[in-house]
């Protein structure tokens, strides 16, 4: 079993601990050994706290670095905020004035970063630790013919040349995890729109979403494949907003990857908390129809 | 090219002018050769402290950065060719006050992305909500999120029942987060606080 450092972050945990749930089970039968860190904060996030203070940000997001250093272990991320924060620490810290500025900080808590630990996405870290072909052999009811519109989000793969995840403009890793699960992945018109999330307006996150789930629909997709929480955030409790506020119905639920994953792998549908999304993806029911016959 | 006014030297009559306005052209345009842009070099100075602060001082104004910008695309109020050409002048107010269009940035990194100086947009742009931060000018959502975090270490604060849902899923509470810990790395490292 190969070992890493996981570092959850603050969304998935505490809002959508389904998804914790989908990545402890599948990443066992993918042979991934899960070490928990002990004394993580937020990472902080890459869009308010780093709004504040970008030092303080910095040397925050080095001290949850240390962690996993600590242990000898690179970390992997589940959320894509957290995969921002934590690479472009690792990558602005290669800079030596900018390092020992952040530990001098640091050594306030006798601490220093040394940056050993590698960051990675739960995504990648599947791509090129387990391998596309090692996923599908864990399925055990592919997804055949599940249209998933997939939605890459922004900081899964950019900048690029610090998350160093996929080609930004034309990425596949997301398509091929789809395939492992036997389902088809759909490229929308729109799949390069980011959610809007950190936008603070409304009109302008508003027109962006709703021009995002209206190519889903032409698609005909059946479920919204996201790897980003706070996307999915947006895409299930704005989805219903921006339906009443363009009077439409788009009825595109959002499913992380992961449950998504550990659905195809024998988790049955109920188990897996989909009954607190505001939309359901009620398409997976037909695969549990068929297995049960 | 530019649609940023430049800052014309009013004519006495007139009084202070507002930072970057358009010149009225019922008043007269300035002669040519006496319009002239006032760099406020203090701010600049100011953002060049800050962690990537200065790349703005590549641009050289291609516009790269605004055919993927979806702010851009879905609104005139932003525009970061714009915003670094403000930058470059020194015009600090159309940007360190109340209600700045900077926050209207969806941090994409589209624009990131699509610079061939490197000058990282979307980071400038974060150099100067460090600054707007620093006066108490972050919008009331953004300062939320800050608070909850200085306070518990987590965006989301905890409660019993995000534990409870946690157990539906076999999962153990929320681990503590060392609070005290991370609050010593905020603030500035020298005493007079000049470092940054």
């Amino acid at each position: 079993m190969k070992r890493y450092a996981f570092f959850p972050g603050c969304l998935i945990p505490a809002r959508h601990p389904a998804m914790e749930f989908a990545i402890r089970a599948t990443l066992e039968k993918l042979e991934i050994e899960i070490v928990d860190l002990e004394g993580a904060s937020c990472c902080p996030d890459p869009i308010y706290f780093k709004s504040k203070d970008k030092l303080s940000w910095l040397a925050v997001a080095a001290r949850n670095l240390t962690l996993a250093e600590d242990l000898g272990l690179d970390i992997f991320t589940n959320c894509s905020g957290c995969t921002a924060t934590l690479s472009e620490t690792y990558h602005l810290l290669q800079d030596e004035a900018l390092r020992d500025q952040v530990n001098e900080r640091l050594a306030r808590v006798d601490r220093e970063y040394r940056g050993t630990s590698r960051v990675r996405h739960i995504a990648t870290l599947v791509r090129d630790e387990v391998g596309y072909d090692k996923v599908r052999e864990s399925v055990v009811r592919p997804l055949e013919g599940l249209k998933v519109a997939i939605h890459y989000g922004c900081h899964l793969l950019k900048p690029s040349r610090i998350m160093q995840v996929d080609n930004p403009d034309n990425p596949e890793v997301m398509e091929k995890l789809v395939e492992a699960i036997g389902a088809s992945p759909v490229r929308h018109r729109n799949w390069y729109l980011c959610c809007g999330k950190a936008c603070k307006d409304e009109e302008i996150p508003n027109q962006m979403m709703h021009d995002l789930l209206d190519t889903v629909r032409e698609e005909e997709a059946d479920i919204l494949g996201m790897i980003c929480p706070t996307c999915f955030g947006q895409f299930d409790h704005g989805q219903k907003k921006i339906a009443n506020l363009f009077e439409k119905d788009f009825n595109t639920p959002p499913v992380y990857y992961f449950q998504l994953l550990a659905f195809a792998q024998g988790v049955p549908y109920d188990k897996l908390g989909f009954e607190r999304q505001r939309f359901k993806p009620v398409a997976l029911q037909r695969f549990e129809e068929v297995a049960a016959v | 090219m530019p649609e940023v006014p430049l800052q014309q030297h009013p004519p006495p009559e007139e009084g202070a002018q507002v930072r970057g306005e358009a010149p009225d052209p019922a008043a007269g345009d300035a002669p040519p050769g006496k319009g002239t842009v006032r760099v406020d070099f203090e701010f600049r100075r100011e953002l060049a402290r800050k962690v990537e602060g200065n790349l703005a001082s590549f641009c050289y104004q291609c516009g790269a950065c605004v055919g993927d910008c979806p702010a851009a695309t879905y609104s005139d109020r932003f525009n970061p060719r714009e915003i670094m050409l403000e930058v470059l002048y020194g015009l600090g107010d159309e940007l360190i006050k109340e209600d700045s269009p900077l926050w209207l940035c969806t941090n994409c990194y589209n624009c990131h992305e699509r610079c061939p100086q490197q000058v990282k947009p979307v980071e400038v742009i974060i150099s100067m909500k460090n600054m707007l931060a620093d006066r108490g000018l972050a919008p009331t959502s953004v300062d939320k999120v800050i608070r909850t975090f200085e306070e518990t270490g987590r965006t989301v604060p905890p409660n019993p029942a995000i534990d409870k849902q946690r157990a539906k899923f076999g999962l153990p509470p929320l681990p503590p987060v060392p609070v005290e810990e991370i609050n010593k790395l905020f603030g500035a490292v020298t005493e007079d606080g000049g470092a940054e």
